[in-house]
């Protein structure tokens, strides 16, 4: 695995604030899409039994990152699932970058699913996503 | 005086503190706290921030405030008002919170402790069953497109006409839970289809129901509570907190986008891209207005929805119906809008964001029924310490635009707090201590711990003295249903 994330303490006293990091831009990606999976629910309890097919594309790979998190948490509300997966890859092209995903997961079922937060959104509130030496950052805060 | 700030802040009174303009370079008035000596050591340096950039925004009025439970948001700290000219100030959805009219409810019951503390296990899993709480829950109100445009538009009468509530539950509701100047037609298809399924769901974070007690030596205005039906002796009531879930959060992430573009055009800069706004007579500005109006509707109606509900979980347990267990609405207020009102500069559009409307005796704002008193003030508290409801003044319209706290404010992280609180020990523990609480998630429950909010007793005690509201009653947590 070539990307990481850790949950921040110091910021969003009353949200949900996250580091990611990834050898790539398409790692960084992977790695912020998985902290916002685990930010709702433990991925690992959650079934395969809802699949959405998802493309995005945008210039700038800040506001897509943005973009492709916000669209998780859409989909979360619209057909009220949690998520166990979402594999993607980031391509580009001619100067925009593409964004394919497959979001997975579950209806919302408390019996068998360990649910956490409802997030409501994805904030600008410290956004950022960056290129360090050769690594990529993504510093990301969710309302809760 | 040590503070998280290198600013310098003045004292005016003991419980109202100044930051002169000429701390921060673009400062158009003068940024004011609520606060004990105290709780101002206590504040976050995000506070003092971010109401200094809110003091930077084009037609603000007098002050930027901020009240004692104010604590780091999004551009607005929690607790902001600020109130701006309608012809030449701004709206700002950071002004509002994403939460479009998360807001407090209270409802009285004639039944008293030694009532309810035999069936209280049932009385609780009945509320845990009947309002659906946590990530995803949607409600049991199943709506068409066009039926949800209603609920935009018409609030919580759309839950009256239906049968979720009673004709005079809307007259103890701010704007009698439906605010005018909606336009539908403009809400994104995003929005409406992450709000469609959700009336009548509590959500997660901070958001509870609470079965409480009045006792008697928690009433510290008899006159004012026994106005407000609260009458002590042990009485049982029960407060909601909660908002326009994802509907509401929605329309303030579309706005941000669109004023972020628009601000260009209006030569408007802001210090925080979280500030984004536009000119309140603008096109932009106007659309949000309505669309944020929308939302703050169906907060309305969401939180009749789940009255609807409690009333219907105490008729079960109790064998009664809710009218015959005097289940009236003492008051609804919201916490997070942004509203025209007349203060003597003129009309302003004041955006009160985590501090709530505190209008006093007279106000012809109020209803009947609120005239002599002023208007119920419901704050709540961490599900362990209590919350307490107050009463607007006088004071507050001439002081704060009518505006007070909203409940205790946070001090820790919710990272800090999982990490220092274990949900399951803590649910064994307050049960010890003889509060009930059934949630859908441990770690939700671990970060909403009494340890990681201030002392909401010392905030209600700052705006008590600060005279922007006075203090009806305490109310004590027996049961609490998290998401």
């Amino acid at each position: 695995m070539a990307w990481t994330f850790r949950f921040l303490e110091e910021i969003a006293l009353a949200d949900i604030g996250f580091e990611a990091e990834g050898g790539s831009i398409e790692e960084v990606f992977r790695g912020a899409t998985q902290a916002l999976l685990e930010s709702m629910a433990t991925p690992s309890t959650v079934a395969e039994t809802w699949e959405r097919t998802i493309e995005q594309s945008d210039v700038d790979p800040s506001a897509l990152l943005f973009d492709w998190l916000s669209e998780v948490v859409y989909w979360k509300d619209a057909a009220g699932v949690v998520f166990r997966e979402a594999p993607l890859t980031l391509t580009h092209v001619h100067d925009v970058w593409l964004l394919r995903a497959r979001l997975i997961g579950a209806p919302v079922d408390q019996q068998t699913q360990e649910l956490h937060a409802d997030v409501k959104g994805v904030t600008k509130h410290l956004y950022q996503l960056k290129q360090i030496g050769d690594r990529w950052k993504a510093r990301v805060v969710l309302d809760v | 005086m040590k503070l998280n700030t290198d600013m310098t802040v003045n004292r005016i009174t003991d419980e109202i503190w100044e930051i002169p303009v000429s701390e921060k370079t673009g400062m158009l008035v003068p940024a004011r706290i609520y606060a004990t000596r105290e709780i101002l050591q206590a504040m976050d340096s995000g506070v003092f921030d971010q109401v200094t950039n809110v003091a930077c925004l084009p037609g603000i009025s007098r002050y930027a405030l901020c009240m004692p439970d104010g604590h780091w948001g999004y551009g607005f700290p929690i607790g902001g008002v600020a109130a701006f000219d309608v012809q030449d100030g701004i709206i700002s959805p950071g002004g509002v919170g994403y939460d479009i009219n998360c807001g407090m409810r209270l409802i009285r019951t004639d039944l008293t402790l030694a009532d309810v503390q035999p069936h209280l296990e049932q009385l609780m899993t009945e509320l845990f069953r009947k309002v659906p709480a946590g990530v995803g829950a949607s409600g049991f109100v199943r709506l068409s497109r066009e039926e949800f445009r209603r609920v935009m538009t018409d609030g919580a009468r759309w839950c009256v006409e239906r049968g979720y509530g009673w004709h005079r539950d809307l007259v103890r509701m701010e704007e009698g839970g439906c605010i005018e100047g909606t336009d539908p037609s403009i809400v994104t298809d995003h929005a409406i289809q992450r709000g469609m399924n959700q009336l009548g769901t509590l959500g997660s974070g901070n958001h509870y129901l609470e079965v409480q007690v009045v006792s008697n030596d928690g009433i510290f205005d008899p006159v004012t509570a026994a106005a407000f039906g609260i009458t002590g002796h042990e009485q049982i009531v029960v407060m909601v907190h909660c908002g326009s879930r994802g509907f509401g959060h929605q329309v303030a992430s579309d706005y941000l986008k669109v004023f972020e573009k628009s601000m260009r055009r209006y030569g408007i800069t802001v210090k925080d891209q979280q500030l984004a706004c536009a000119p309140f007579r603008s096109p932009e500005g106007q659309e949000y207005f309505s669309a944020m109006n929308c939302a703050a509707n169906t907060a309305f109606a969401n939180r009749q929805v789940i009255t609807h509900q409690i009333r219907e979980a105490f008729a079960t347990v109790f064998g009664r119906s809710a009218e015959a267990l005097g289940m009236e609405l003492v008051y609804d207020v919201a916490h997070n809008i942004a509203k025209v009102e007349r203060y003597p500069e003129g009309d302003l559009v004041v955006h009160r964001k985590g501090a709530t409307r505190a209008f006093g005796p007279g106000s012809p704002e109020l209803p009947e029924a609120f005239r002599q008193t002023g208007q119920p003030v419901i704050c709540g508290g961490s599900m362990e310490t209590g919350s307490y409801l107050l009463v607007g003044t006088d004071q507050a319209v001439h002081d704060t635009f009518g505006s007070t706290m909203h409940g205790a404010g946070r001090t820790m992280s919710r990272a800090q707090a999982k990490r220092t609180v274990h949900g399951a020990q803590l649910q064994q523990q307050m049960k010890q201590r003889g509060i009930l609480v059934k949630a859908v998630s441990m770690s939700g429950l671990a970060e909403e711990a009494g340890v990681a909010y201030k002392n909401i007793s010392e905030v209600v005690e700052s705006v008590d003295r600060a005279g922007i509201t006075k203090k009806v009653a305490e109310l004590r947590p027996i049961g609490n249903i998290k998401g």
